[in-house]
C-alpha cells in the first residue's frame, strides 16, 4: 500500500540545502500534509497529466489571463496553476495574519505622518531625502485628510519562508497590489479538479474577499453620503491585470469603469450612464497615481479623469488606495520597517525584515560593490520583478554592468543577501513529475478605520524554472491554491 | 497706500478639426493675500460653457471649463479688479548674515519645513559643472546676497522672447545667456536653492507702465524665504524687488506647478493658441 502511495513522489528529489514545505529534516512527510500526500499518492501520473490540462483550459475559457510587458508579440497567457496545494496550519497563519496587519497599520500611520507633521523625519528616524527623492512622493497630498484616516486600504505583503524556517517579508505592495483574483480562481479550479480532497481538511474560505472589500469601500465614503456609489476604475483591457479588475467589480456588484466613463463637475465625480449622470462616491482605483488626473499629474494621461484630484482634495470622492501611498512601498523605505513599526505602534515587528544594504550610504555602497555575487540587487522603484539582478547567477561581465549601474545612481538601488525561498513539490509539465520549486506568499490585507481583515489564503507563487528565485507572474511564475486551516 | 488695477487676460484657441470634448484649467486668478484684495472677477468664453471654480492640488484657485458642444474656435476673457496695498519703504531690511543663516538652515526642522522649495526640479537644476557661476558672500546678509544674485541674473541673461520654451533646461539657458522671465526666475531659484535658501517660482501679472520687461504675457518672479522677513519677492528679469507692480497668482517649485493654462482636448490635427495680458492701474489716494 505504502509503495502505491509513494508512486507519484518516487522520483521526487530533495535537495538537503533547501527548506521543503512538506518534508521535515528527516525526510518524513509533515503531519499536516500526510492526508493530502496519501490522497495524491493514490493517483497515477497519467491522472495528473489529464487533470492538469483540464485545469489549464478552464483558465483560458474563463479568460483568466494576463499579458507580459516588453515582449514583441504580446500574447494572452494564463498564470500557470499547480494542482498540489500549499497548506498553512493555523498556528503559523496566526503569525502571518498578525504580522500583515501590523505592517499595514504601521505603514498607514507612517503615510499620515509624512503627509502631515512629518515627525518621523524630524526625529531623523527615517531620512528626509529618502522620502522626498522618491518619485512616488506627492507634494499635493500634504495636509489632505483621507476619509477614516486610511491611505493603504489594500496591501499586498510578499512573504517567504527562509531555510531557517522563519517567515520574512520581502516587500509591501500598497499601490495597486494585484493577484487576489487568482487566489479565488485557484480555489475554484482545484475544487473542480479534485473536490474530494477538501473533505479531509477544514480549510478557510477565500470567497469572502469581495464582500470584505466592498464593506471597506463603503466604510470610507465621503462625509454626508448615505449609501455610497462605488466603482472600480481600470486602465482598460490591455492592462495585465484587467481580468482581476473586472472580476472584482463583478463580484462586488459595482460598475467597472475607465477614465472616459467618468467626468468631474463642480468638484463632484459623475459616471456617464444611459439614464444620465450618476454621482460616484468611492473609487477603487487600479490606475497609477501619475495617470489619475491629467490636470494635476501627467498631462498626457488618457486613462484618468480631469479634475479628479480636486474632487478628492475637497472630500467629495474617496480614492482607494489614496494617492501618494507609493512612497511607502519604495524598497528603500522597506528597510526602515522595523523602526517604523516601533515608532508608531510601540511594538516589535512580528514578521522579519530581510537585512538590506542602502547603496545611498557610502559605507554600504562599498560593501555592495565588493559583494555583488552574494547579493540580490533591486531597483527601489520598480514593481513586478523588473530590473532585479541575482548575484550568483551573473557572469563576470554582467556583474561589471550592474556595478556600473549602481555607481551611476546609488540612490536607485538596494541590495539584500540572497534569501533561500522554501520549496514545495510542484507538478512539472515537461518531466511529468513532481519537483521542488521555490515559493513565496502574498497576503492581502484590508484596512479600514475599524476594520482589519487578512484574506485567509493568499497567493502562493511558484518559480517554475528550476532554481529560479523570482516568482512574479511577469517573470514566468505560476501559483498554487493556498489552504489556511481552521483551528 | 494702495493702488487699483484692472487685469485682462485673453486667450484664443483655433483647431484644425472639430473638438468634441474639452477640459480647460486656468490658473490666472490673483491670489488674495496681505497686500492683494480681489475685488471682482469676470470670466467669459465664446461658446458659453459654464465656469467652475475649483482649488487645485497646491491650494490655488482655478477656473475650469468643460465643453460638450462641438467647436473649432474658442476664446476666453478674464477681467480682474485688484487693490494692491503697499508701504513706501525703501530701506534695506536687516537680515541675518549667511553664516548665521547656515546654522539655522542646517537643523532638521528647517530642512523638513522647507524641503519642497530646496528640492531640485526638472527646471531648476544646474549641472555640476556650472554651479560656480555665482558665489554667495558669507559675511554679507542674506538679503544683500539675494539682491546681488538678482542683479547678477539680470546682467547674465539677455531678455529675448521666443528663443526658449517651457521645456528649456537651465543647462541650455546658461550657455546661450538669453531667455524670458521664466528662465530668469528658474536661474535665480536654482542658485538660491544651491546656497540653501528656499526659493519658489511665482506666476502673476506685472504692471508694465513703468517700462519693465515681460511683454504682454503673464510674468514670473521668485520668492525666497528669509528668516525674520518671510517670503520675499525678487524679480530678476527687471532687477527689482517685487513691489506694488507685481500681482501674484500662484507659486510652486517651478513653472510646471504654475502653468496658467492646462487643457485636455479631444481632437486631432494642429491647433493655434494665443494669449495676451493687459494691466491698467489707477492710482488711488492714500486711504488711511
Amino acid at each position: 500500500m505504502t509503495n502505491i502511495k509513494n508512486q507519484i513522489f518516487s522520483s521526487y528529489q530533495k535537495n538537503p540545502d533547501l527548506y521543503d514545505e512538506i518534508y521535515d529534516d528527516e525526510g518524513k512527510v509533515k503531519a499536516v500534509y500526510q492526508k493530502l500526500f496519501d490522497i495524491y499518492g493514490g493517483h497515477s501520473i497519467q491522472d495528473y497529466v489529464n487533470l492538469n490540462s483540464k485545469a489549464k483550459s478552464s483558465f483560458f475559457n474563463q479568460g483568466i489571463t494576463f499579458q507580459v510587458y516588453g515582449e514583441d508579440n504580446v500574447q494572452e497567457k494564463i498564470f500557470p496553476f499547480d494542482l498540489f496545494p500549499r497548506i498553512i496550519d493555523y498556528d503559523e497563519w496566526e503569525i502571518i495574519e498578525k504580522g500583515s496587519i501590523q505592517r499595514s497599520k504601521a505603514l498607514n500611520l507612517f503615510l499620515w505622518d509624512i503627509y502631515h507633521d512629518k515627525n518621523i523625519l524630524r526625529e531623523n528616524i527615517v531620512p528626509l531625502e529618502l522620502i522626498t527623492s522618491s518619485v512616488n512622493y506627492l507634494d499635493q497630498m500634504n495636509g489632505i485628510d483621507p476619509p477614516g484616516g486610511i491611505y493603504n486600504h489594500i496591501s499586498g505583503t510578499d512573504i517567504i519562508k527562509h531555510k531557517d524556517g522563519k517567515y520574512y517579508v520581502l516587500e509591501d505592495n500598497i499601490r495597486c497590489p494585484s493577484g487576489v483574483s487568482y487566489v479565488i480562481c485557484n480555489r475554484t479550479a482545484l475544487k473542480r479538479a479534485l473536490f474530494g480532497v477538501f473533505n479531509h481538511y477544514k480549510t478557510h474560505t477565500v470567497t469572502n474577499y469581495a464582500e470584505n472589500l466592498l464593506d471597506l469601500l463603503e466604510s470610507v465614503k465621503p462625509k454626508g453620503v448615505d449609501i455610497p456609489n462605488c466603482v472600480v476604475i481600470t486602465p482598460g483591457m490591455y492592462n495585465s491585470a484587467f481580468y482581476e479588475h473586472s472580476y472584482l467589480a463583478k463580484t462586488m456588484g459595482v460598475e467597472l469603469v475607465e477614465g472616459r466613463d467618468l467626468f468631474v463637475e463642480n468638484d463632484f465625480v459623475y459616471m456617464k450612464t444611459i439614464q444620465g449622470p450618476e454621482k460616484v462616491d468611492v473609487i477603487y482605483r487600479r490606475i497609477d497615481d501619475s495617470f489619475l488626473d491629467p490636470l494635476e499629474f501627467r498631462p498626457d494621461s488618457a486613462l484618468g479623469v480631469p479634475g479628479l484630484f480636486s474632487a478628492y482634495k475637497k472630500g467629495n470622492v474617496t480614492l482607494a488606495n489614496a494617492p501618494g501611498t507609493g512612497v511607502a512601498d519604495d524598497k528603500a523605505v522597506y528597510t526602515y520597517m522595523p523602526e517604523i513599526i516601533r515608532y508608531y505602534l510601540g511594538e516589535e515587528p512580528i514578521l522579519n525584515n530581510v537585512h538590506t544594504y542602502h547603496c545611498s550610504r557610502p559605507s554600504e555602497l562599498e560593501y555592495v560593490l565588493d559583494n555583488i555575487k552574494d547579493l540580490v540587487i533591486k531597483p527601489v522603484d520598480e514593481a513586478g520583478g523588473y530590473g532585479i539582478s541575482i548575484g550568483d547567477s551573473l557572469s563576470k561581465e554582467e556583474i561589471e554592468k550592474v556595478r556600473k549601474q549602481i555607481k551611476e545612481c546609488p540612490r536607485k538601488y538596494v541590495a539584500q543577501p540572497i534569501m533561500s525561498l522554501s520549496v514545495h513539490p510542484t507538478y512539472i509539465d515537461k518531466s511529468e513529475s513532481f519537483e521542488q520549486r521555490h515559493v513565496d506568499l502574498r497576503t492581502f490585507t484590508i484596512l479600514g478605520e475599524d476594520k482589519q481583515f487578512v484574506l485567509k489564503g493568499g497567493l502562493t507563487r511558484v518559480a517554475l524554472k528550476k532554481g529560479n528565485l523570482i516568482v512574479n507572474s511577469s517573470q514566468g511564475g505560476g501559483s498554487k491554491d493556498t489552504w489556511v486551516l481552521k483551528k | 497706500m494702495s493702488k487699483e488695477y484692472t487685469v485682462t487676460y485673453t486667450a484664443e484657441n483655433t483647431y484644425e478639426n472639430w473638438v468634441d470634448d474639452a477640459f480647460w484649467q486656468f490658473l490666472i486668478i490673483p491670489e488674495e493675500n496681505e497686500t492683494q484684495d480681489l475685488v471682482s472677477i469676470d470670466f467669459t468664453n465664446s461658446i458659453h460653457a459654464i465656469n467652475q471654480f475649483s482649488i487645485n492640488g497646491y491650494g490655488f484657485n482655478t477656473i475650469r471649463l468643460h465643453t460638450r458642444k462641438k467647436f473649432k474656435e474658442i476664446s476666453f476673457k478674464a477681467t480682474f479688479k485688484i487693490i494692491k496695498s503697499f508701504q513706501d519703504n525703501t530701506r534695506t531690511p536687516s537680515t541675518p548674515s549667511m553664516e548665521e543663516y547656515s546654522r539655522l538652515a542646517s537643523t532638521t526642522d528647517f530642512k523638513v519645513d522647507f524641503e519642497k522649495y530646496l528640492r531640485e526640479t526638472r527646471l531648476t537644476s544646474i549641472p555640476n559643472s556650472k554651479t560656480g557661476l555665482f558665489e554667495f558672500i558669507p559675511s554679507l546678509s542674506i538679503y544683500e546676497n539675494l539682491l546681488a544674485l538678482n542683479n547678477w541674473t539680470y546682467i547674465y541673461l539677455q531678455y529675448t522672447a521666443g528663443v526658449t520654451d517651457v521645456n528649456t533646461t537651465l543647462d541650455e539657458i546658461i550657455d546661450k545667456k538669453h531667455g524670458v522671465c521664466q528662465d530668469f526666475t528658474h536661474l535665480f531659484c536654482a542658485i538660491s536653492k544651491l546656497n540653501g535658501i528656499p526659493a519658489r517660482y511665482v506666476s502673476g501679472y506685472l504692471n508694465h507702465e513703468s517700462g519693465f520687461f515681460g511683454d504682454s504675457q503673464m510674468h514670473a518672479w521668485a520668492e525666497t524665504y528669509i528668516p525674520s522677513l518671510g517670503w520675499v519677492g525678487f524679480d530678476p528679469t527687471n532687477n527689482i524687488v517685487a513691489d506694488h507692480n507685481h500681482i501674484k497668482v500662484s507659486h510652486g517649485k517651478d513653472y510646471d506647478d504654475c502653468s496658467p493654462l492646462k487643457g485636455v482636448i479631444y481632437t486631432q490635427g494642429s491647433n493655434k493658441t494665443s494669449h495676451s495680458v493687459s494691466v491698467v492701474s489707477q492710482q488711488k489716494a492714500a486711504q488711511q
